[in-house]
């Protein structure tokens, strides 16, 4: 209001509001100053940058059921790769990008893994980055830590989390988590999770082409420092440990490997008031790297 | 041909387009002529494509516009290391005292209970030997604290430190290297159950190499890679740096001797320890140890990064490979704190070349491990305590030099 009692209408904000904003990852309208999408809960901030910059990011997810070990893996991955230019340099995208990559290695450092990442979407944590490799295009993707929970909640009872669905569906591809140590210590019940995993995919899109019979798969058994045998030869630790996933995936993914990473030297439990809680005696990664990197070269340009 | 002259297909069939072109008008067949000629520009606008098809093209970065030119690869060679001091000469036909010296096992001669029984002039040789390859930690007090100590207030109840006294003590100036653990296995290390611990001989099996032979877990044929000779020995339990260190004299350092010879305490006038973060200082500087995103992501050879070095001599405390300790794992933490799991794990030090965080390769950090594991980055290197070790001073002073005999050294062996 000026001196004179004349109210300013911002008569540009109605022009705003008039025009709603897609969703990067399930394209429903919004309102252009919304922080989360009101109907997947994805950021917004996807969607703004894809249009600010012009780039049309690819999706890329690690998915597996809850435990293994996916918060873990991705703040390392990013956080390893931020640091170095060899194979690759990661670039975020945003403040948001950084928060999982902060969060996943205060805990580290702490010998502590980080806390389990909640149900709901709308406190996920998203990673919009640019990858940059020698002498080739720079890669822009987008990452979110998904709950092994929810994830598992959508595969039993489909269009629960409407942002996983839509998320998969659009995905290039995927690093399929699967806990090592359990598959060493004979719990079927990890073959059958990942086995399910796997068939909703084959189900989302059964285009043969298009769909996830296509796209790049790489499996990726986590805590191997447990096991070291599987480091040495990932796939044959496959035929044994967990035969059922790695039939299904030779009949339903044509591109797909197994790979064997690790990222606590050894492990402990410490009893704290609210319960057993397993840490990390030290922080020694193994095979971070080379599941992204064959993804992201399996993705083309 | 076509890599020494890319524009030749270019010319030839430009000058042919241009023949075809003559040729028509001269002729006066006009269309046969254009036919010619855009037949040769056709051919010429495919050069290009074949040539990259066919892995001729020439810069790599013209293929893209928005190529990132990213800086030099991070990935380093391994350091220079200094060439490590030269044992006594292997000598099959020596004397005992010279074949154990050959073997590096000069502590082992300076027990009292041998060194009484040798020459002085051996004595002096193991002396010396010791001098070379151990560096001495005098006595004194060290703080031995909790893992969170930094983190806690200092009213917490759980903040816990202890002063520990420590006697002086010798440690190898490096961690044992392969060529030095190749001299056990080849000397029967493996066979001789009295080094072993008997709780272990059960076990002893299963500590075989690649092939199946006796030995740490990485070699083949009971023998190392021959550009790792002086790299440090990993793929060995604790149990079988335990049984090393007792065949050569020798034993595992303590804890509190670790952290002694890494932090060297100095005590201040009002009492108070004031210890090092690193061996060298309180602030790390990556350009002197091995760790990750700092050298080759591989061991290096124990000399290398002498700037590295604690006041006292050793090598390497901080980087390279975990160091095994003789004592377990949480010992210094709090009850309320206390680490569970499935079996007593036994202590390690000073971080590897895979070390993530540099807080986790600082003097004071301890991690644990299970002691039958046999892991790719952990090695060891030995102690002796000055009390254990028989000097030439001492043996010259006691008048009983140079009456040794060769009945006395077979006895000893």
């Amino acid at each position: 209001m000026n001196r004179n009692g004349v109210v300013l209408l911002d008569s540009y904000r109605l022009t705003q509001y008039a025009e709603s904003v897609c969703c990067y990852i399930c394209g429903h309208g919004n309102n252009f100053d919304a922080e989360l999408c009101r109907h997947c809960y994805a950021p917004m901030a996807l969607a703004h940058q894809a249009a600010s910059q012009r780039i049309c990011p690819k999706m890329v997810a690690a998915i597996g059921p809850s435990g293994t070990g996916k918060t873990v893996y991705l703040g390392m991955l990013t956080d390893m790769l931020s640091r170095q230019t060899e194979p690759m340099q990661l670039l975020a995208r945003g403040a948001f990008s950084i928060a999982l990559q902060q969060t996943t290695m205060a805990a580290l450092a702490r010998c502590e893994f980080p806390n389990k990442t909640p149900n709901e979407p709308d406190r996920w944590n998203w990673v919009h980055c640019q990858v940059l490799r020698k002498h080739k295009r720079p890669a822009e993707l987008i990452m979110p830590d998904l709950a092994g929970e929810s994830l598992m909640e959508e595969i039993e009872h489909p269009n629960t989390y409407a942002v996983i669905r839509a998320f998969l569906e659009r995905c290039s591809g995927v690093m399929v988590m699967i806990d090592a140590a359990r598959a060493q210590r004979g719990d079927s019940d990890e073959d059958f999770q990942i086995m399910k995993l796997v068939s909703y995919l084959c189900e989302l899109n059964p285009d043969q082409k298009s769909g996830w019979s296509a796209r790049p798969v790489s499996l990726v058994f986590t805590k191997a420092d447990e096991c070291e045998r599987c480091f040495e030869d990932p796939q044959l630790f496959a035929t044994q440990h967990t035969p059922g996933l790695f039939q299904l995936v030779r009949e339903r993914l044509t591109r797909h490997r197994f790979f064997a990473v690790g990222v606590a030297g050894t492990t402990g439990y410490r009893n704290e008031f609210f319960g057993r809680m397993h840490v990390p005696l030290r922080i020694e990664p193994r095979g971070i790297v080379e599941p992204f990197q064959w993804l992201v070269e399996s993705l083309g340009p | 041909m076509l890599q020494k002259y890319p524009y030749l297909p270019l010319v030839i069939l430009g000058l042919a387009s241009a023949a075809c072109l003559a040729l028509g008008a001269w002729l006066g067949q006009w269309i046969i002529g254009l036919g010619g000629a855009a037949a040769g520009l056709c051919l010429m606008a495919l050069v290009e494509p074949m040539r990259r098809h066919l892995g001729l093209g020439g810069n790599e970065e013209e293929k893209f516009v928005n190529v990132v030119e990213l800086t030099p690869a991070p990935r380093r060679a391994p350091p220079p290391s200094r060439p490590l001091p030269e044992p006594a000469a292997d000598c099959s036909d020596g004397t005992a005292v010279e074949q154990m010296l050959a073997q590096g096992r000069y502590a082992l001669l300076l027990r009292p209970q041998i060194a009484s029984t040798l020459s002085l002039a051996d004595v002096r040789m193991a002396q010396e030997a010791l001098d070379v390859w151990m560096g001495i930690v005098p006595q004194g007090p060290v703080m031995m604290r909790c893992q969170r100590y930094d983190e806690l207030e200092e009213d917490d109840k759980d903040r816990v430190e202890r002063r520990i006294e420590v006697d002086g003590f010798y440690l190898d100036r490096y961690c044992v290297t392969n060529r030095q653990y190749k001299r056990f296995l080849d000397s029967g290390g493996y066979e001789q159950l009295a080094l072993w611990d008997e709780a272990i001989w059960p076990a002893m099996l299963q500590f075989v190499d690649q092939t199946g032979a006796p030995g740490p877990r990485f070699w083949h044929n009971g023998t190392y890679e021959s550009s790792k000779e002086d790299h440090p020995v990993v793929g060995i339990c604790w149990y079988e740096a335990t049984a090393y260190a007792r065949w050569v004299g020798k034993r595992l350092p303590s804890d509190p001797e670790w952290v002694k010879a890494a932090s060297w305490p100095v005590v201040a006038e009002n009492g108070k320890l004031l210890q090092r973060k690193f061996p060298w200082g309180d602030a790390m500087d990556r350009s002197i140890v091995n760790l990750w995103g700092c050298g080759p992501g591989d061991t290096i050879p124990v000399s290398c990064h002498p700037q590295s070095a604690c006041l006292g001599g050793p090598y390497q405390l901080i980087g390279n490979v975990w160091e095994w300790t003789s004592t377990n794992f949480g010992v210094w933490e709090p009850s309320t704190l206390r680490l569970e799991s499935e079996m007593p794990l036994k202590s390690l030090r000073g971080g590897a070349f895979d070390t993530y965080f540099d807080t986790q390769a600082t003097s004071f950090f301890q991690s644990g491990d299970n002691p039958l594991v046999r892991r790719h980055n952990i090695g060891f290197r030995c102690a002796v305590g000055v009390c254990d070790i028989y000097s030439a001073d001492e043996l010259a002073a006691d008048g009983e030099g140079g009456e040794a005999s060769t009945k006395h050294e077979e006895a000893v062996l």
